[in-house]
């Protein structure tokens, strides 16, 4: 006999994915999913969005395969931090996210950042409640990877250039990772930042602050 | 990497799907893969061999379907296929700018229970 199904096959983790996104909704918490290849900054991006006066009130959800190295440097800014251990998977999934919410006191935030395992390729696929998916490129992993992994630059909102500081020390041609990028999602709002010395943090602090009255 | 989650999920679906036809085993199983989805066909084949074993999925082929790249260039207009899957511009004109409209599927169909 033949059963017709034709539906997605992440359906069951689009549908928890919903029902988080409603929770992130009615505590009023703006969420935003951040992903980027292993040692591009995202746990240094948080620790100089925590450190600076943003005036957000921000909580964390860390993601790894192992280790609570990047729960314990968030927990330095006294920010309300939970630590996944994803045990191998290379991707944080919905459930995973439903199974911590309860340790978190989502009403009392203004953002919720979920830092995803480093991973420029499966995290983009899996839908996980957040209202928004930010990335953070390196320029030393070098000006190729956008059409390399295009997948994670259309599904993004933001691009974050991180060590624009060292671009007078690699061949990285900063030009064409932003050329390709909007050539693969014309929409992609671009930041240059350095975590290093701080530069363009305050454009980035200002835009969350926009995102978190929305 | 992702494939033994993208594996498990299409398992749990057609468990449940044979379940409420009533059957007791599923034969086959198709399903379409755009080329632009993230997945491997090669590395789903593996994993969803290595997750069906002992479910009443063991048997069953998997049929992928894949399908190619499609987009609308913003700039003139054109619909076209990619090839290539890397090489991302409108064969037309060159233009860089354009909209996906075919691809991303993931995607069960339909399958064969007795």
């Amino acid at each position: 006999m033949n059963v017709k199904v034709v539906t997605r096959i992440l359906e069951a983790n689009d549908r928890i994915a919903l029902e988080n996104r409603r929770m992130f909704d009615s505590a009023g918490v703006f969420v935003i999913n951040l992903m980027s290849g292993p040692g591009a900054g995202k746990t240094s991006l948080l620790e100089r969005t925590l450190a600076g006066n943003t005036g957000l009130r921000i909580g964390v959800i860390e993601g790894d395969i192992a280790g609570t190295d990047d729960a314990e440097r968030i927990q330095k800014f006294g920010a309300p931090v939970v630590q996944i251990n994803t045990g191998g998977a290379c991707h944080l999934d919905a459930n995973m996210i439903r199974e911590v919410l309860g340790d978190l006191p989502l009403g009392g935030l203004d953002i919720l950042f979920i830092e995803n395992v480093g991973n420029l390729v499966c995290p983009a696929e899996f839908k996980v409640g957040e209202d928004m998916k930010v990335m953070i490129l390196s320029i030393a992993e070098g000006h190729d990877k956008p059409l390399k992994y295009p997948l994670m630059f259309q599904e993004s909102s933001a691009l974050v250039l991180n060590k624009i500081d060292l671009a007078p020390y690699t061949d990285a041609d900063v030009a064409k990772i932003r050329r390709d990028a909007l050539s693969l999602n014309p929409r992609l709002k671009i930041f240059e930042v350095s975590c290093k010395t701080g530069q363009g943090l305050e454009e980035w602090a200002g835009w969350l602050r926009e995102r978190a009255k929305g | 990497m992702h494939e033994v989650s993208i594996a498990l999920n299409l398992l749990d679906i057609v468990v449940e799907e044979c379940r409420k036809s009533g059957g007791s085993t599923v034969e086959s199983i198709n399903i379409r893969i755009g080329r632009a989805s993230g997945v491997m066909t090669d590395a789903l084949l593996f994993a969803f061999d290595a997750v069906k074993a002992g479910s009443v999925a063991a048997g069953a082929g998997l049929n992928i379907e894949e399908v190619p790249l499609s987009g609308h260039c913003r700039e003139c207009g054109d619909d076209f296929e990619v090839g290539e899957e890397y090489v991302l511009c409108c064969p037309l004109c060159g233009g860089v700018s354009f909209e996906i409209t075919a691809g991303r599927e993931l995607d069960i169909i339909d399958m064969e229970v007795t």
